[in-house]
């Protein structure tokens, strides 16, 4: 179960479901699979796993379980991916066996416009692959 | 059409791309992400979107292509400033110099697709073994 939202005392409140980390995922880097998705790029799939293949590995992982926490009540059919970015170590191998967490950074509301930032770190065994910071934009119905 | 030219340490990339709805659902399908405001108009204008649009993410797939040698990124990052739709063409340029790529995607009217786009990329002989 993810962790309750919580409000740090003596400093800045944390409002919506900010600070709550989800459980770990597991994630096979399968070679068929980072070749389809290098295809679709139109990227030569020998050259190895293409960068933003971390959409799956970081995103697709970890994402689905802040659109489907019933606490964090997140109105997909109004969101929109607002920005994004990512930062690597290295990336993955084929055949490798990677952990992806993600953890809400940042849940505001700001002129009945939801801001929640994602954070999610992946990594294989000890070492850290990859961080993903997404920034999704949430519009009340009708704007 | 990816091209690279290389002059006074400035190695400039560019690609051209019309988006379709073919190209929208092969993106959905390879990554999962099958959200429908990516495959279904009607979803798309519940959403209040003029129809269907494509992902974020197949965006900065593609401007990915033109930030370098991929074994050699380090960061990535982009504002998504305005929707793409089928039938739109973008066209991404990657300009590195010193391991750091700034890059744009701009549509047929010229309007920025992405902003705040930049890329980092290790030195050459830092990459191996990555």
């Amino acid at each position: 179960m993810p962790a309750p939202a919580r409000r740090a005392a003596g400093s800045v409140p944390l409002v919506g479901v900010a600070g709550r980390v989800y459980e770990p995922v597991t994630f096979l880097v399968e070679a068929g699979h980072v070749a389809a998705f290098a295809r679709a790029l139109g990227v030569d799939p020998g050259q190895g796993v293409p960068p933003t293949y971390a959409a799956v590995y970081a995103l697709g992982t970890t994402v689905p379980q802040l659109f489907s926490d019933p606490e964090a009540a997140v109105d997909v059919a109004h969101l929109l991916h607002a920005e994004q970015e990512f930062s690597w170590e290295r990336h993955p191998r084929l055949g490798e066996t990677l952990v992806a967490q993600g953890r809400v950074a940042g849940d505001v509301e700001r002129r009945g416009v939801r801001l929640l930032t994602f954070e999610t770190e992946v990594r294989a065994g000890a070492e850290r692959l990859c961080t993903s910071r997404a920034l999704f934009v949430v519009r009340a119905p009708g704007r | 059409m990816e091209t690279g030219t290389p002059g006074g340490g400035t190695t400039r990339r560019e690609l051209v791309v019309t988006f379709t709805r073919e190209l929208i659902a092969a993106y959905a399908e390879a990554s999962g992400d099958r959200n429908p405001i990516h495959l279904d108009e009607e979803a798309a204008r519940a959403a209040g979107l003029p129809g269907v649009i494509a992902h974020g993410m197949l965006q900065m797939g593609l401007l990915a292509r033109v930030a370098g040698d991929p074994a050699r990124l380090r960061r990535l990052s982009c504002r998504f400033a305005e929707a793409v739709r089928p039938g739109d063409t973008v066209t991404f340029r990657g300009e590195e110099e010193d391991g750091r790529v700034e890059l744009t995607a701009v549509n047929q009217e010229g309007r920025p697709v992405v902003t705040r786009a930049r890329a980092e990329l290790v030195p050459p002989s830092a990459s191996a073994g990555g």
